[in-house]
């Protein structure tokens, strides 16, 4: 199975190559380089220049993850499992959960500055709310009869959230991380393009200015593969943690 | 043994106050078993949770072998229509399940829990997940989660209404040898009259609207032997059947 995925993952990624070589070909201008040129530079550059940046990048999308899990979760319980809360804390999350959340970034920079809080907040902001919504989601469609065994036998809070509300929204949490990953991953990069020196957004950018083609598109390729680092990490924790769903 | 005085339960909404049952008064014995029949709506349910604890608010007594009815203190076995099965446990986990919750590991003997599952006929399929199974094997399943917890009071709420007729009747069966075997007091809501004949010493009949008990029969042909196949058990079936749709329309007319 695992074998069968990854060789479908190695087929994506030589068609993908495949129409970037052609179009290469075909438009023949530096805008474009052949891909050929670009895995060579980017073999040429990776440990000198560009490993500092991803790790840069993936520490903000890391701290923003786990800060968004680490508030984003213990609500979506509350709200999902005391329906009192959720009248009082629904209102607040659906006023602010449509802005959109780079529209605050002026003032997260004022509040915390152009460095990295301000960075790893905005990641938090765009993945908090749809963990939010997702686990509160999870745990209402739970019915009541899979509570009744376990009240009538005296479970406490602690048994009732080990035994059903976690595992019964885990696999809405992972998915709602999958789907603001992606939005996260774009934002970071808007981000980083001003107010630091490190992130493959800076890279990218910086590269472009220089009009160094191969270098912003070594980039590219890097930004690309660490959102499939983080997207096959998420499926394989997936894959582990919901064992039962996949039945 | 289980003692119920004048029970009441009231729902309240904001602006109304809703009476699903009063002035119930029942008793079952130690080790016996009481069928509660009635038509939707009727608080069947309700009693059943009274009695499970899961309501906090109700007047009158419930008591289970002379304390309140209190989950903390009392194993209180209860079985839900859909089963109540966690879908992320395997069926071994889910047996087990009561028992981590009662913090009752002298329960967890492997060898018990085994010769539960072979009664069962479940043994082989402790690593499956519950929605890999059959309603029936799921059923078998619940059955040996309560059991195994060889609880005060079993509480059933419509057991065996999901399954086919014929699973049904061998779900019976099990239910009774089990029963017979580790003397549960036992109270079960069913809306068949043969499922109240064939497993309940006794039959409490919940009136159409007033939510308190119409009557109780006692069932003489509990226990005996094929009693599905006894003229009489048709007899006593259509004689309830007759008597219950009276109540039932003469509530609707009113």
């Amino acid at each position: 199975m695992g074998k069968l995925v990854s060789a479908w993952y190695l087929l994506a990624a030589v068609v993908l190559t495949l129409v970037w070589f052609v179009v290469s070909k075909l438009v023949d201008l530096p805008i474009i380089p052949s891909p050929v040129l670009v895995v060579e530079n980017l073999a040429d550059i990776f440990m000198k220049y560009i490993a500092i940046h991803s790790l840069y990048s993936l520490w903000r999308i890391g701290a923003g993850l786990l800060l968004a899990v680490a508030v984003g979760l213990p609500l979506g319980v509350i709200m999902g499992y005391f329906p009192q809360t959720d009248r009082f804390l629904a209102p607040v999350v659906y006023l602010t959960y449509p802005i959109p959340k780079i529209a605050l970034l002026p003032i997260l920079m004022l509040l915390f500055g152009v460095g990295e809080l301000s960075k790893v907040f905005m990641i938090f902001l765009i993945i908090v709310f749809q963990v939010v919504v997702a686990v509160r989601d999870g745990i209402r469609a739970i019915p009541n009869e899979t509570y009744y065994p376990l009240y009538s036998l005296g479970a406490s809070f602690k048994d009732i959230f080990f035994e059903v509300l976690w595992p019964a929204s885990l696999p809405k949490f992972i998915t709602a991380i999958r789907v603001a990953l992606a939005t996260a991953i774009s934002v970071l990069f808007f981000t980083e393009t001003f107010g630091t020196q490190y992130g493959m957004g800076y890279f990218i950018m910086d590269a472009w200015l220089r009009v160094n083609y191969l270098e912003m598109y070594s980039g590219i390729v890097v930004l690309s593969l660490l959102g499939l680092i983080l997207f096959t990490t998420i499926d394989l924790i997936e894959r582990n943690a919901c064992h039962w769903q996949y039945k | 043994m289980i003692s119920i005085e004048n029970l009441s339960v009231n729902y309240k909404s904001d602006s109304d106050v809703y009476t699903a049952i009063s002035g119930i008064n029942l008793t079952i014995p130690e080790g016996g078993t009481l069928a509660v029949i009635g038509p939707s709506g009727c608080g069947k349910s309700t009693l059943l949770k009274a009695i499970a604890g899961l309501i906090p608010e109700y007047e009158g007594t419930i008591k289970i072998n002379g304390d309140e009815v209190n989950p903390k203190k009392q194993t209180i076995g209860f079985m839900p229509q859909n089963y109540g099965l966690l879908p992320w446990r395997t069926v071994i986990d889910n047996i087990r399940l009561g028992m981590k919750i009662k913090r009752a590991p002298e329960l967890l003997d492997r060898k018990v829990l085994k010769k539960l599952m072979r009664q069962l006929g479940i043994e082989g399929l402790g690593h499956r997940y519950p929605t890999e199974l059959s309603g029936g094997q799921q059923q078998r399943v619940a059955l040996a989660r309560v059991f195994a917890l060889q609880p005060d009071v079993l509480l059933m709420d419509e057991p065996f209404s999901a399954l086919d007729a014929i699973t049904r009747e061998e779900m019976q069966d099990i239910f009774l040898k089990l029963w017979q075997k580790n003397n549960v007091s036992t109270i079960f809501v069913t809306h068949y009259v043969e499922e109240a004949l064939y497993l309940g010493q006794r039959i409490a009949v919940l009136s159409a609207s007033s939510g308190n008990i119409n009557r109780i029969v006692e069932n003489p042909l509990f226990g005996g032997k094929d009693i599905r196949q006894n003229p009489e058990f048709f007899e006593m079936s259509l004689k309830l059947k007759n008597s219950i749709k009276k109540d039932w329309n003469q509530a609707w007319e009113n």
